[in-house]
């Protein structure tokens, strides 16, 4: 009865695993019914003290209590103990030998034997030393604690804490325990076992949820074989996480899946019509913006207009301001009259020949000085008048007595050019006056073309007398400046227009004076010359010449020395200049009617 | 640059620190045989450091006795039957708990110190035979001689002890110990007596981490060692 109890007890204790040690040198408990009297076992909790157990086995006279008794003995490397009988027969348990601290020895070797005492036999013997029989007792306080879940909620991990046994002196290190978890899914049969940790406390990956889960733990010494046995088992659940999360993904993935068929149809839909289908999935890239400049124009790059689009950007301006640099640096300034200009004939060739801004070109010469002291620094200069003429476009080109002789219209001729120096001298301020114009036929008007109208001339009245006497001057000027000769037709024309006069010059005229190159004047002029140094045969610039009154025709009475025609001087004479002494020259012979020509003019002189 | 000369100078310190560093770890318990001066290293760092020696040391001894037990099974059934004690120290004092607890910390040194120097010849004679013997697997050699290299250092870390628990008179005069029998007949007598090695002194490792485990307890956590 006892016997099965302890059977039983022993039992329940191996509710959480086989329980069976099957280690080498250690005891079983249970009893080979077949064998005789024998040990079951011998252990240790803690290494401290130790119990024996054993039964009578087949004999079962021997099993009243006494029949069988337990003597050890003690082994050392030096000596070895006296038999000695168990120091304490548990009282509660059958069969069993206690031994307490005090006859608990480490590291040396117990030898027990199992006699009956009255026939004296051994029965059984068993050898060891307590270090090696120690089980310790499983650990208590045995508790989990979730560690995580996984997303899906299926799987969890728990951690799993206990504490060493208590009769285990682990603190001062007399023990040193390792333990063992395992687990099970509860109510089946394998068991899953971990390893050997040194602390306490274990974590378990890849629970199940919904399940149930048994979990116990032992312990054994550091380095030794024996376990002891399992503690209690925990139940471990953890209840899953309801369904909404695995019917939550598959409303996701339905929705997304109608939001993406539709947005496939849209497309469909609108890839019917590319234009706008690409307008709004490709907007046009926006091309580069240069202020009145279409792109068009530079991919397709007609040249002419780009240039003339960039120009008018100021982007590149060309160079167009160079010559009226040039133009304007060059320009002349004519307010001055009395100014003198290095320039000689050749610049006003300069001036003429440019077109437009030049207009006013001052003629002022390197002058004599004759016509600095002769003349009134008002007398408007000849060669502005000259320029004003529309004929002065090109030096020579076209000459106004030519024309004039072309047209057989003295008057008009004469009219002609006379409008034309109308204008210039309008300007002049003061218009030296012709006094006499009796021997001069008296021009009353230019032609347009540049021709002389001469008019038989009247002195007398004043305005008239002024304006015939601007004519007059007029047609001097144009003709002298012009350096033309003047042809026997014309000068005909011109003595024809000369009203009778008595005078023996009829067939005289000033003009042949003009044959010569250059810029002979009326005898008034000849004869204020004569004191200037330069000859007035030359073609040099003409002075502003300041013309006494004298009568239409003035005989050239003499030549002086200087080659100069001395006239019949008037009366009147407002000049200032001295006068050469005149020669007397011998009377002029007849001229001919024809051109003064040099040999001619060689005669004259004395 | 400012930059530079700063580098400069934290790598000088650290040159010229990093030796003095490495041998002041050295130079913190010196070599008992130079009469150094008192450790610098805590008592309880010591008493950690020699119980996690002699820790390791009992558990590769309980390995390598396995594996020599595997090697003569596969060697051919030899009757390993070890009469007990044969072969152990024979200064091996058997105690209970209770004894133990009342022996003095000097007694505790003392003998550790003299299993330890007991021990190192036999396990080098082990070795010795290990090599010799061609079944011998490579891992059961490499045990032996890592073995023989930690109980060596704890030899040393015990002297330290010794001096700083002790003093410097705590040191005894060295008892001379009967010398282990060197002499080898036969193969299976080598066998036999490699194997009974292992079993002592797996024994005797397992006594120097109880003492050490004890004096540890003693000397750090004094109330909790008080019991019993």
């Amino acid at each position: 009865m006892a016997y099965s109890l302890s059977l039983s007890l022993l039992y329940l204790g191996f509710l959480c695993g086989n329980g069976l040690v099957s280690a080498r040198g250690s005891e079983l408990f249970v009893p080979d019914p077949n064998r005789g009297p024998h040990f079951t076992g011998c252990r240790s909790r803690e290494q401290e003290t130790f119990r024996c157990w054993w039964s009578a086995g087949t004999f079962q006279n021997l099993t009243e209590p006494g029949a069988l008794r337990v003597f050890y003995q003690t082994k050392n490397a030096l000596s070895t103990s006296e038999w000695q009988e168990c120091p304490d027969y548990t009282r509660t348990v059958e069969n069993e030998c206690y031994f307490n601290k005090t006859f608990t020895h480490i590291w040396i070797s117990y030898c027990v034997h199992l006699r009956s005492v009255p026939q004296n036999i051994t029965y059984d013997e068993n050898c060891f030393t307590v270090e090696n029989i120690v089980h310790p007792d499983p650990p208590i306080g045995l508790n989990w604690t979730l560690l995580n879940a996984s997303r899906s909620g299926l799987h969890f991990d728990i951690l799993v804490r206990w504490a060493p046994p208590p009769s285990a002196d682990v603190q001062m290190g007399w023990m040193k325990l390792m333990y063992q978890v395992q687990y099970r899914v509860r109510n089946t049969s394998q068991w899953e076992m971990l390893d050997l940790v040194s602390g306490t406390e274990q974590s378990i990956y890849g629970l199940l949820s919904d399940k149930e889960y048994e979990v116990c733990v032992r312990c054994t010494m550091s380095a030794f074989k024996n376990f002891g046995e399992f503690s209690d088992s925990i139940i471990v659940h953890v209840a899953q996480i309801p369904s909404k999360e695995s019917t939550f993904p598959m409303t996701l993935v339905l929705i997304f899946g109608v939001i993406g068929v539709m947005i496939l149809l849209v497309l469909l839909i609108f890839s019917q019509q590319q234009s706008r289908l690409m307008v709004i999935f490709l907007p046009p890239i926006p091309a580069p913006k240069i202020k009145g400049i279409d792109p068009e124009l530079l991919k397709n790059g007609k040249l002419d207009q780009l240039n003339s689009l960039l120009s008018s950007q100021d982007i590149f301006k060309p160079d167009f301001n160079h010559e009226d640099l040039w133009v304007e640096f060059i320009q002349l300034d004519i307010d001055d009259p009395a100014e003198k200009i290095d320039g000689s004939d050749t610049q006003h060739l300069l001036g003429l020949s440019r077109s437009g801004s030049s207009r006013v070109l001052n003629f002022k010469s390197d002058d004599d000085s004759g016509r600095a002291s002769c003349y009134d620094p008002e007398i408007p200069d000849p060669e502005d008048m000259a320029s004003l003429l529309p004929g002065h476009s090109g030096w020579g080109e076209q000459h106004p007595l030519v024309s004039r002789s072309s047209s057989s219209i003295p008057d008009l001729g004469v009219q002609q050019t006379s409008e034309v120096v109308e204008t210039p001298v309008q300007t002049q301020p003061a218009v030296p006056s012709w006094v006499n114009m009796d021997f001069y036929a008296q021009v009353s008007d230019f032609t347009p073309a540049g021709g002389v109208v001469l008019s038989p001339g009247q002195l007398n009245g004043s305005p008239e007398k002024k304006k015939e006497e601007e004519n007059e001057k007029k047609i001097q000027f144009q003709l002298l400046s012009d350096g033309a000769y003047t042809s026997e037709n014309t000068a005909r024309q011109l003595s024809a227009d000369v009203p009778p006069s008595p005078g023996p010059e009829q067939g005289y005229q000033s003009f042949p004076s003009v044959a010569v190159e250059g810029n002979l004047w009326n005898g008034e002029y000849l004869v204020c010359a004569s004191d200037s140094q330069t000859p007035y045969l030359l073609p040099e610039a003409p002075p502003v010449p300041i013309l006494p009154p004298v009568s239409d025709y003035t005989v050239v009475q003499e030549v002086d020395a200087q080659h100069s025609f001395l006239l019949n001087p008037p009366s009147s004479q407002p000049t200032v200049c001295s006068h050469s002494p005149n020669k007397h020259l011998p009377a002029m012979p007849t001229m001919p009617m024809g051109y003064l020509t040099p040999d001619l003019l060689g005669n004259l002189t004395p | 640059m400012m930059k530079k000369t700063t580098v400069l100078q934290v790598c000088v310190a650290f040159v010229f620190c990093s030796p003095q560093a490495v041998i002041a770890s050295a130079d913190d318990c010196p070599d008992p045989d130079t009469g150094g001066t008192s450790c610098t290293i805590s008592l309880e760092k010591l008493l950690d450091r020699a119980v996690q020696h002699a820790e390791l040391i009992y558990r590769v001894s309980e390995e390598s006795k396995l594996l020599f037990e595997e090697m003569l099974d596969s060697f051919g059934g030899v009757n390993l039957h070890v009469p007990s004690g044969t072969m152990c120290a024979p200064k091996t004092v058997s105690m209970s708990k209770n004894e133990i607890q009342q022996i003095s910390d000097k007694w505790i040194l003392h003998s550790v110190l003299i299993l330890i120097q007991f021990w190192t010849d036999p396990l080098a004679d082990l070795q010795a035979s290990l090599e010799n013997n061609e079944n011998a697997s490579s891992a059961l050699l490499n045990r032996s001689k890592w073995m023989s290299t930690k109980l060596r250092s704890l030899e040393q870390g015990v002297l330290v002890l010794v001096r700083q628990i002790l003093g410097e008179a705590g040191l005894l005069s060295e008892d001379p110990e009967e010398t282990f029998d060197h002499i080898i007949s036969s193969d299976i007598e080598s066998v036999r007596r490699g194997y009974s090695v292992l079993y002592c002194f797996r024994k005797d490792a397992h006594k120097i981490e109880t003492f050490l485990k004890l004096l540890k307890c003693r000397q750090i956590d004094k109330d909790n060692c008080s019991l019993f």
